[in-house]
């Protein structure tokens, strides 16, 4: 009964014969059978008519009645079968699924895989690149940067506050100076990350305090009272999470400081890690000083203002200034874009590189899954034709071989995302440091959502040709022939899929050897210094206690008389910044003898160091001396150039005993090169050697200082354990003032390898996936050749039987399978260079076309093609020829 | 007054159900038995016979096909459904309760 009622409403579902025609015929009927019924009982037939029309009414709004009431009932037929017929191909694609459960397997795992993979990275990327940040009107929030010769660069307080006084396309705009202070509360005192900031700082970003309030307009005048914000982790971890703290007053850098509120959890708008703001009050001397450029200025654009806009408003203004202070501010233009887009920076085309990657691995397991589809539909081919001879039309057995396919898809995504939450837990443990909101990965609405468009899209793709091919083949000949008269010999789409697979596995697999040789590279880079035994911690004077320079010199100075000699270290050495760690700093110089315009400036990173520094860190001498006691206060000042500086003031000179002006007044002003040092990569084995030059502690300029914050890093080279190192920092340390931190500590070994962590992270990310790849390939490689060796077993067992070695067999069917491999190589050669070029900015040591690179994944891909091909292939020869003709 | 247009519509409704329990008829067919059946005191006005038959197949009460009539004209026919039986069994049967409440109260003086 139901099946004939499905009947009907399916042919009722082609015919859909249209309302209209069907009511009027019926009242057409109706009328003639009245006008009949009345001629008959003896009128005239045009009164009859008449009359038959005067009885019925209103026969067009009848008739508009019914045709609305027909059609209603045509819509709610066609949802009824339509959810029907889906239940109907759901419950026939699980029993078909089910029958098969190696199949079902093979093909819920692939996808899955994919599925995972993809939804895993995708998660990663959501989290760092594409989730919004907390933040009122993310999209408002500009960073406001001056350029130097087009580089972005820290702004001088001088032209903050001149910058302010002009825009009006930003609401507000304030200004952060990234600071530590010495927290004095309990025993041990504590360096932490500070930020100095105007009092609207909070403003930009919208977010209000947990407790208490920001900072007032008056408090950052110069004099204003005390007044300090908490960040939400260093409130739960200090204080307890104590909610009377807000009024309390606490201990930083030697003052006092009200706590005037907390921010809640996760307020980190620049991602420095700061923990507590106080407010920066500019002195007038400050606010016309325009040389000094170290603020952070961040801003909210008003209502309906274009960061255009805003740039346009303030390029003038800076060009002026430019004019106006041409020694202070050379070069200089202005860079405004969003905040978001200056945190995420890098790591938005990175993980989307990354995204792309296992996007392939996507495909490469969609084109398994449509061969293995492929083989099912042959094997299947006397099923469907029976059904396409009992009526089913061509679209009803697509429809049904794709829900077959969708349901694959969905139980992959529900595996996938088994997956995709372990792949996230293997991510957040091995990931580097220094992603900004990877640690907030999770699978969310978005990402589950993500799962299962990846479904969609794999079932489609997976299933498309599958069921369109299934659904094309000609009904007579397969039942006449059964299953085997299908696809005998050759098959194009099969081959196709894998030269595809083939293709995208190349792709990965170059992408993947090519940051593999950047890998090896730079673990042979020579950093330019000895990391081995160094360790570092970094020290702060607060400005309260230590206000002159010499008072700051000499304090450093009886820290490291405290070191030599210790416990533990077999040389010790002061910078204002050491490799790989923090501090820095730079100053423009001037070669003697160059035109003092602004084009012949060399921007060079100055360190100000003790004497020993260089016997310590063994950066190796080139030329002239190191320094020595003498370079004393008073004495003729000095600098140790690198040689890269060398090369670029004095190219084809020799620099030694030439003159460099830079960074205090005359009679300061020219400072003698007494030594030439190696090169130093500061940033690790990515970063390239940059002009640098060096000052000795004692001539160090008086504003230096300042710059620095009075914090300098101790270098110790240890000779014992590095805990006896630490210690013997720490004695030192407390020995010329107890109240003094030690904080950052580590050892340049660690900084070293943290350097090129995130570097190698991505390469082990690729490198698996390139595996992953490679072996999704070489499981589609076996599976259709052992198809293509099932088909021709009887052939073979013919050739076998009239004589031909089996090494001829052999190579024929090795041909066939290494065939569409070979396609796929060349194919893939297009899909390596867009890999490449992608990948361009990632790579050291190496070019994009690599031959080692692609030469190694060919022969990889090649090795596993020869065996996925061999190995059903041999089979084959074992096939008995006499059971083989038997059998036909 | 909907709810006595609701009863209208439930005797019309139960009238061509009942109609159809001796088999397929099209439209004009119905009308005319209700006609003879009830010695012409209730005649169906063709402009409701024909929105409640497509009311009633909406519902799925009944079923519409076409067929050939006695005179060899293609007609639209009516079939009931198994829901259709049903359902004129529930009129009925809240019919004849309707009967048995308002006779003793119309009928006695």
């Amino acid at each position: 009964m139901a099946r004939k009622r499905f009947h009907e409403q399916l042919r009722g579902l082609i015919w859909k014969a249209p309302v209209t025609e069907e009511v009027d015929a019926e009242l057409r009927f109706h009328l003639e059978m009245v006008t009949r019924e009345l001629v008959e009982g003896g009128m005239a037939p045009e009164a009859a008519r008449a009359e038959a029309l005067r009885r019925f009414g209103d026969v067009e709004s009848v008739s508009k009645e019914c045709q609305q009431l027909g059609r209603a009932e045509q819509r709610e037929k066609r949802r009824a079968a339509w959810l029907s017929e889906l239940l109907q191909d759901l419950t026939y694609a699980l029993r078909q699924l089910r029958r098969a459960p190696g199949f079902t397997l093979t093909a819920v795992l692939t996808l899955a895989l994919g599925i995972g993979a993809t939804t895993a990275i995708f998660s990663a990327v959501h989290s760092v690149v594409l989730r919004p940040f907390p933040w009122a009107s993310p999209e408002r929030v500009m960073m406001v940067q001056e350029t130097f010769r087009g580089e972005p660069a820290d702004m001088s307080v001088g032209n903050y506050v001149d910058l302010k006084a002009v825009s009006t396309t930003f609401r507000h705009l304030a200004a952060q100076e990234f600071t530590n202070v010495s927290l004095q509360e309990g025993d041990t005192p504590e360096r932490l990350s500070a930020g100095r900031v105007t009092h609207d700082f909070f403003s930009v970003f919208g977010v209000r305090p947990q407790l208490g309030r920001t900072f007032l307009p008056e408090e950052d005048a110069p004099g204003a009272s005390s007044v300090v914000v908490l960040g939400h982790g260093l409130w739960t971890r200090r204080f307890g999470a104590d909610p009377s703290l807000v009024g309390r007053s606490v201990r930083i850098d030697g003052a006092s400081h009200t706590v005037v509120g907390v921010m809640p959890r996760g307020f980190d708008p620049t991602e420095s890690g700061e923990e507590l703001w106080v407010p920066i009050a500019f002195t007038p001397t400050q606010r016309a000083e325009h040389d000094e450029h170290y603020l952070t200025v961040v801003g909210l654009l008003a209502e309906g203002r274009a960061r255009a806009q805003a740039h346009a408003e303030l390029e003038p203004v800076m060009r002026e200034l430019s004019v106006r202070y041409p020694r202070a501010n050379p070069d200089r233009g202005i860079s405004v874009r969003p905040l978001a887009e200056v945190i995420v920076g890098d790591w938005n085309e990175q993980l989307l590189v990354t995204l792309g990657a296992v996007g392939l691995v996507l495909l490469i397991a969609c084109a398994n899954v449509a061969n293995l589809l492929l083989a099912r539909g042959a094997a299947r081919a006397r099923e469907l034709a029976i059904r396409a001879a009992l009526g089913a039309g061509r679209m009803r057995i697509v429809r049904q071989l794709l829900t077959e396919s969708l349901l694959l898809g969905l139980l992959g995504a529900a595996a996938g995302i088994l997956f995709a939450w372990a792949g996230i837990q293997v991510l957040l443990a091995s990931a580097p440091e220094g992603i900004p909101r990877l640690d907030e990965t999770r699978i969310d609405g978005a990402v589950l959502l993500f799962a299962l468009g990846a479904a969609l899209l794999a079932s489609l793709v997976s299933g498309l040709a599958p069921a369109l091919r299934a659904a094309r083949s000609d009904v007579e000949s397969v039942l006449r022939q059964g299953a085997r008269g299908l696809s005998q010999g050759r098959d194009s789409l099969r081959a196709g899929l894998i030269a595809g697979e083939v293709a995208l596995a190349f792709t990965l697999l170059v992408g993947a050897g090519l940051l593999v040789r950047t890998a090896l590279h730079l673990s042979h880079v020579p950093p330019g210094f000895q990391p081995e035994g160094l360790v570092i911690a970094q020290v702060g004077l607060p400005m309260a206690r230590y206000e002159s320079a010499e008072q700051v010199t000499r304090t450093f100075e009886r820290v490291l008389e405290g070191l030599e000699g210790a416990p533990g270290v077999s040389s010790a050495a002061l910078s204002s910044q050491v490799p790989l760690g923090p501090g820095g700093g730079s100053n423009g110089l001037l070669p003697e003898g160059r035109p003092e315009t602004p084009d012949q400036l060399i921007n060079s990173v100055r360190r100000v160091v003790s004497t020993r520094y260089f016997e310590t860190l063994g950066i190796a001498l080139k030329e002239g001396r190191r320094f020595e006691a003498r370079d004393a206060a008073g004495a003729p000042p000095v600098m140790i150039v690198s040689e890269e500086l060398a090369a670029r003031a004095f190219p084809g000179e020799g620099a030694l005993g030439r003159r460099i002006n830079c960074c205090e007044a005359p009679p300061n002003y020219a400072k003698e090169v007494v030594g030439i040092v190696g090169n130093v990569r500061t940033r690790g084995p990515m970063s390239d050697p940059g002009p640098e030059f060096y000052l000795p502690l004692r001539q160090a300029p008086a504003k230096s200082w300042d710059w620095i914050d009075r914090t300098m890093t101790l270098v110790v080279r240890r000779s014992g354990s590095t805990a006896d190192a630490i210690t013997a920092m720490r004695t030192a340390v407390r020995e010329v003032d107890s109240t003094l931190p030690l904080s950052g500590i580590t050892t340049l070994e660690d900084a070293l390898r943290a350097s090129t962590a995130a570097s190698r992270f991505r390469t082990l990310l690729l490198a698996v996936l390139g595996i992953v790849g490679l072996l999704l390939a070489a499981v589609g490689i076996y599976g259709v050749v052992a198809y293509f060796v099932g088909l021709r077993t009887r052939e073979i067992g013919v050739r076998m039987a009239l004589g031909a070695r089996p090494m001829d067999v052999l190579r024929m069917l090795a041909w066939q399978g290494l065939r569409p491999v070979l396609a796929g190589l060349v194919l893939g050669g297009l899909g390596a260079a867009w890999a490449a070029r992608l990948l361009q900015a990632s790579l050291r040591g190496v070019g994009p076309a690599d031959p080692v690179a692609l030469a190694a994944a060919m022969a990889l891909l090649a090795c596993v093609a020869l065996v996925a091909t061999l190995a059903p292939a041999r089979r084959a020869l074992r096939v008995d020829p006499s059971q083989v003709l038997g059998e036909g | 007054m909907p709810a006595q247009k609701d009863r209208l519509h439930g005797t019309l409704d139960a009238l061509v159900l009942k109609t159809l329990t001796g088999g397929p008829r099209h439209g004009y067919a119905i009308s005319r038995w209700l006609r003879e059946r009830s010695g012409e005191a209730i005649v169906v006005e063709e402009g409701s016979l024909y929105p409640a038959l497509y009311r009633l197949a909406r519902a799925g009460w009944i079923e519409a096909e076409w067929g050939t009539s006695d005179e060899g004209r293609k007609a639209r026919f009516y079939r009931l459904t198994p829901e259709g039986r049903r359902q004129l069994q529930v009129e009925v049967e809240s019919f004849r309760r309707f009967v048995t409440a308002v006779s003793p109260i119309l009928f006695t003086a």
